[in-house]
Order: C-alpha cells, then sequence, then structure tokens
C-alpha cells in the first residue's frame, strides 16, 4: 500500500519527464479544441499545398504571360494573374510550400546547431561554456537583419540554399541558450553521474542520457520558432530581400501590395498569400502553445 | 598492502566573485583527511550536515578533482594513472546514490539502465546481455518481467535495488554508498540495508558507507570516522567509538540518538544535558582558535581521537 501510495506521488512528480511524454505531449495537444482545429487546418493545408506542388511546373508559373496582365479570378485562372500574366494560385502554392519548406529546414538547422552547442555549453561548464556564451552574446548584438539585407545586396548569386545558411548563422543562438540552461541544470542529477561513473564517455552522456530528457523543451521550442522563422522569410522576401523573384514565396506575393493600384483595386494578387501565412503561423503558433501547456506539468488541462 | 589508503585528502571549492570571478577563497569541503578500508569490511563516514561525507566519496570515485592527496586503491595513485587504466580501474569502484529518484534516467528502460556498463566494458551479445541483467535484477529481489519497465513504474525501494545492481554489474571491489536509505521510508530503509549486508558477503564488496544516521551506521559498519568540518574527529572500531566515545563532538552526536525504550528516556536527557555542560566547558580541549579539530592522536590500536 505504501509503495503504491509512494508510485503514484513519484508518477504525478515527475510526469514530465516520464518516458511516454512524447505521448503526453500528443493527449494534451488532442485536449486543447483550438489546437486540435489549428493541426487538421494546417495538416489540410500541408497536404494540399505540397500535394498540388508534385503538380505544377515552377517554370511554367513564373513564365510572363503580357496577354493576361492583371486577369481577375477567371476560369483559366482561379486567382487571377501579376503584373506579369502568371499564374497567381499556381505561385501561391509553389510560394507556400517555398516559404514552409525554408521555415522548416531553418528551423531544424538552428535546431541541430544549437542542440549541439547548448550541450557542449552546459555539459562541460566552465572554459568552454564561457567562450561559447561569449560568442552567441556577440552575434546576439549584431543587426541581424541588416547584416541579412547587406549579404542578399552584396552576394551576386544567392539562391535558396545560400538564403538558408546565412538565416541559420544567425538564429541558432537562442536554442543554445536555452537547451544549454537545460543541460545544467540537467547534468547536476544524479544520473549523469551515475553514468560517468559506469564508464560512459561524455559524447555518450550528453545524448543518450541527457538528450532524451530534453525532447520536450526541444519539441515545444522548435515548433514556436517555425511559426517565427517562416514569417521572417516571408517578411524579407516582402521588402525585396528574401528569395529572388524565380522563386516564389509567400511574401513576394504579399509585397505586390506596395504598389497602391494593387492593393485597392487587385485583390486577388495579395489577399490570398497574407491570409495563408496569417492561418499557417497561427495554426503553428495555437499547436506550439498548446505544446508548451503540456509540457509544464502545471498548466495542464488534466 | 591495505586494501584502499586515503593520504591528507583535501578538497577546496573556489569561491569566485566580483566582476572578472576571481577566486577570492576557499570552502575547504574535505581538509586534509587520512584514513584506510580493509577488503571486505564496512567503514562509516558520519558527521553533520556539509561536513564534507558527499565530497569525499565523490572524490574517491573521481566524480570531483582532489586539491591534494593521495588515494591508493590496492597500492596504486588512481591520480597518476593514464586514461586507460583509469578507465579500467573505474570499475572497481561503484556507488549507489542517495536519491533514487534522480539516478536512474527516467527516459531509459530497466535493461538499458542496467546495461549500460555492460556496454561500456564488455561486448556482449544481445541475449547474454539480457540474461545477465536479468539475473542481477532477480539477484536485488525483483521479478526478471521488469527489466522492460521504466524507472517511474517502481517504489523508491525498487529504486534503490536498481541503483544496487546497476553498481554490481562490473562486479566492483568497492561500494560507495552515499546516504542510500535516507530517501527512503522508514520500513524499507531495513530492507535494503539488510539486502546490502547480504550482497556483501555474496559478492565480496567492500563498503565505504556515507550516513548521518548514527544508527544506521551502528547496524552496518565495522569500523566509523566522524567527520567535523572537513576533518576527522575521531576514527577508530566501531564498538570502541559508541561504547567509548572520546571526543566531545561524537559525544553529542551519540547522545543525539532517539532512544526508542521510553523508560530510558528520562536518563537519555539527563545524558544529553551532561553532554551539553561538558561542551560549552571544555570546548578549547577540542577546537583550536578557528574552530577546526586537532590532528588525531592514536588512543589504542583501534582507536584515534582528535584532541591536544
Ligand atoms: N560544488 C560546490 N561548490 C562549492 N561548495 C560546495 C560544492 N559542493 C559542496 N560544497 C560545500 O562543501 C561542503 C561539504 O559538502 P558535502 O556535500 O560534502 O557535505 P555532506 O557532508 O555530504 O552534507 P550532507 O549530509 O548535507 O549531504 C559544504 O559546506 C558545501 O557547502
Ligand atoms: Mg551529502
Amino acid at each position: 500500500m505504501r509503495a503504491n501510495l509512494n508510485d503514484s506521488q513519484q508518477i504525478a512528480k515527475d510526469v514530465s519527464q516520464s518516458p511516454s511524454s512524447l505521448f503526453i505531449l500528443w493527449r494534451e495537444m488532442i485536449k486543447d479544441k483550438l489546437a486540435l482545429i489549428s493541426l487538421v487546418v494546417l495538416s489540410c493545408i500541408l497536404l494540399i499545398v505540397y500535394g498540388s506542388a508534385l503538380f505544377l511546373d515552377q517554370d511554367k508559373i513564373v513564365k510572363v504571360d503580357l496577354l493576361s496582365i492583371y486577369a481577375p479570378p477567371s476560369a483559366e485562372h482561379w486567382l487571377g494573374t501579376d503584373y506579369g500574366g502568371r499564374d497567381i494560385l499556381g505561385q501561391l502554392i509553389i510560394g507556400a510550400r517555398n516559404s514552409f519548406t525554408i521555415g522548416l529546414l531553418i528551423t531544424l538547422l538552428t535546431g541541430f546547431i544549437g542542440l549541439a552547442i547548448g550541450l557542449i555549453a552546459g555539459y562541460y561548464g566552465g572554459i568552454i561554456d564561457n567562450v561559447i556564451m561569449r560568442i552567441i552574446d556577440f552575434i546576439l548584438v549584431l543587426p541581424f537583419l541588416m547584416l541579412v539585407i547587406v549579404f542578399v545586396a552584396i552576394v551576386p548569386k544567392y539562391n535558396v540554399f545560400t538564403f538558408i545558411l546565412i538565416m541559420s548563422a544567425f538564429l541558432w543562438t537562442g536554442k543554445a541558450r536555452l537547451i544549454r540552461a537545460k543541460t545544467l541544470a540537467e547534468r547536476e542529477l544524479d544520473y549523469v553521474s551515475a553514468s560517468k561513473t559506469l564508464g560512459t564517455p561524455d559524447w555518450k552522456i550528453m545524448i543518450r542520457e541527457i538528450l532524451p530528457n530534453l525532447s520536450s523543451i526541444i519539441i515545444v521550442n522548435l515548433t514556436l520558432n517555425l511559426a517565427g522563422n517562416i514569417g521572417i522569410e516571408s517578411g524579407l522576401s516582402y521588402l525585396g530581400f528574401g528569395l529572388p523573384e524565380s522563386t516564389p514565396s509567400l511574401g513576394t506575393l504579399v509585397s505586390y501590395a506596395t504598389n497602391p493600384d494593387v492593393l485597392q483595386n487587385k485583390w486577388w494578387v495579395w489577399l490570398p498569400a497574407s491570409l495563408l501565412i496569417l492561418v499557417i503561423m497561427l495554426c503553428i503558433n495555437f499547436i506550439g502553445q498548446a505544446l508548451k501547456r503540456a509540457a509544464d506539468a502545471r498548466q495542464r488541462l488534466g | 598492502m591495505e586494501f584502499l589508503k586515503v593520504n591528507h585528502l583535501k578538497v577546496y571549492y573556489p569561491i569566485r566573485s566580483g566582476f572578472f570571478r576571481r577566486v577570492v577563497g576557499h570552502v575547504k569541503a574535505v581538509d586534509d583527511i587520512s584514513f584506510q578500508l580493509n577488503r571486505g569490511e564496512t567503514y562509516g563516514l558520519v558527521g553533520e550536515s556539509g561536513c564534507g561525507k558527499t565530497t569525499t566519496g565523490r572524490t574517491l570515485i573521481g566524480l570531483i578533482k582532489a586539491t591534494a592527496g593521495e588515494i591508493l586503491l590496492e597500492g596504486k595513485d588512481l591520480a597518476k594513472l593514464n586514461r586507460r587504466e583509469r578507465s579500467y580501474h573505474r570499475k572497481d569502484i561503484q556507488m549507489i546514490f542517495q536519491d533514487p529518484y534522480s539516478s536512474l534516467n527516467p527516459k531509459k528502460r530497466v535493461l538499458d539502465i542496467i546495461a549500460e556498463p555492460i556496454r561500456n566494458f564488455e561486448k556482449l551479445s544481445p541475449q547474454e546481455e539480457k540474461r545477465k541483467v536479468q539475473y542481477l535484477i532477480e539477484r536485488v529481489g525483483l521479478h526478471p518481467d521488469s527489466i522492460y519497465k521504466y524507472p517511474h513504474e517502481f517504489s523508491g525501494g525498487q529504486r534503490q535495488r536498481i541503483g544496487i545492481a546497476r553498481a554490481l554489474t562490473l562486479h566492483p571491489k568497492l561500494i560507495i554508498a552515499d546516504e542510500p536509505v535516507s530517501a527512503l521510508d522508514v520500513s524499507v530503509q531495513a530492507q535494503v540495508l539488510n539486502f546490502m549486508k547480504d550482497i556483501q558477503t555474496e559478492f565480496q564488496l567492500t563498503y565505504l558507507f556515507i550516513s548521518h544516521d548514527l544508527g544506521i551506521i551502528r547496524h552496518m559498519c565495522d569500523r566509523i570516522g566522524i567527520m567535523y568540518r572537513g576533518q576527522f574527529v575521531e576514527e577508530g572500531a566501531s564498538q570502541e567509538i559508541f561504547n567509548n566515545p572520546q571526543h566531545i563532538y561524537t559525544k553529542r552526536l551519540i547522545s543525539a540518538i532517539p532512544n526508542v525504550d521510553p523508560r530510558k528516556k528520562q536518563e537519555q536527557i539527563k545524558l544529553r544535558q551532561h553532554v551539553e555542560k561538558e561542551y560549552k566547558l571544555s570546548w578549547q580541549r577540542y577546537f583550536n582558535a578557528e574552530g577546526k579539530a586537532y590532528p588525531l592522536k592514536r588512543i589504542s590500536d583501534t582507536h584515534s581521537v582528535a584532541i591536544l
């Protein structure tokens, strides 16, 4: 009886890091109506976007067609055309795919860098930690957007990959800090000491012992970051410093609205893209918030 | 040759402060202690909270770096070994941790927890590995099927047994047990302690048993060392220290052991008052001006005290 009591108390205590924490994250998110709806909506959008993008030819879509400049929505062009006579719906789909893929890649890349560096800094501490933290401080004081803009302006041939790399080079710092802080706390726990006395090498302790205990935090952070990264990409493209026009992106479509005539009279050019950005970012954010709540035992819906 | 010999061990933690985080002083967590462990015995380390027991244990096993002093295991200085030798000798010393909750990784199954040292040192096939883990888990009194469960599915006492099974995996010679039962229910404590005694003979273990509970120490230990502020104040055979304590600090600790017998309660209170009076009167005899203990002085073959 006593053992049972202990057990259940303990389960209540460390449920956030119990083995099924990913399952708990999932369960909590399902309980959150808003997050569930967001998940369904987002899945549909992604399914449609990635599915139909397979059948679209990017080169054909970005080809200028002078005969149908600014055509309003019609049977041929469901969402009309832009100033080059290019089909908006096609651009929207390809653009959404590009924007999402880029956001995802940046998130994964920064997640990976931040994880590796954060783990090393937090696990070893001392001088290594100090040096890494100073480097991060330095990167954080740099004017990130300005440097990206300068980079885009001076590098003659930049494409999706250089864009992802330059973005990632700046955006890993927040994650590294977060992971470091969590690792610092985790390494004080006895299971890490136990692993050391059992002769487990440091890299294995970091990857096999500590990392699994950070999984829910990482998932939450990456999800919330994904929305932000899609936003940054769209924002930069909007300003004209993102992807070249030959690579459709949601931001490029929205940026057509800088022309007052388009903004007032040709809603089909920019409105769908704006709405799509809004919906995608909101959905991801709602999912992320639900995950965040789920990862924090005190805020669970039960 | 002694099994384990500790010579003038010192562990100082730097105190840093100021903008450049300069070292402004030291916490002398362990300040020049020497003792030895004989093969097969249980040596108890007792003292109030913060006196440096954990630091001593963790330094012996290599989790903390010693500031000065030697640790000789079967004549070999552990600090002077190269990498390969050290990892080899690592197997000889294992630890049972105080907190059975944080000492098992919540994300790993019992099988993976106990197999961790096997995977580091021996190349066994999955079947052999599983058989070995099951043997160990049965040996510590758990069901062989529990190897597929996760730590949170066990009670505190059961978890501590899993920790013990893990420590036994590499056939260590010395086990450092840092308050192995203080996180457990009183009813479970005796069970785990007796179990530790059983495996001691079976696996021919030497224990360094750390505790602040003199009752448990008396039950478990052949010899004990009483620590006070990083130093030893009294050391020797358990019997002698309990029956004939010499240092005032030891007397205080012993008089503070709760007595279960209600008839002796009055006696105990009187003893306590007596010791307190002696403590106030004869403080100078036992501690120097800085409040530190004097060097140990041998008063019999098996008993040393820190008095002038
Ligand atoms: N990492 C550290 N940095 C600085 N000081 C420390 C550190 N760890 C321990 N100390 C100090 O060293 C002293 C001894 O600590 P230790 O943990 O060895 O005590 P203990 O005898 O195990 O106490 P307890 O019975 O409470 O476990 C304490 O004064 C403590 O404040
Ligand atoms: Mg301690």
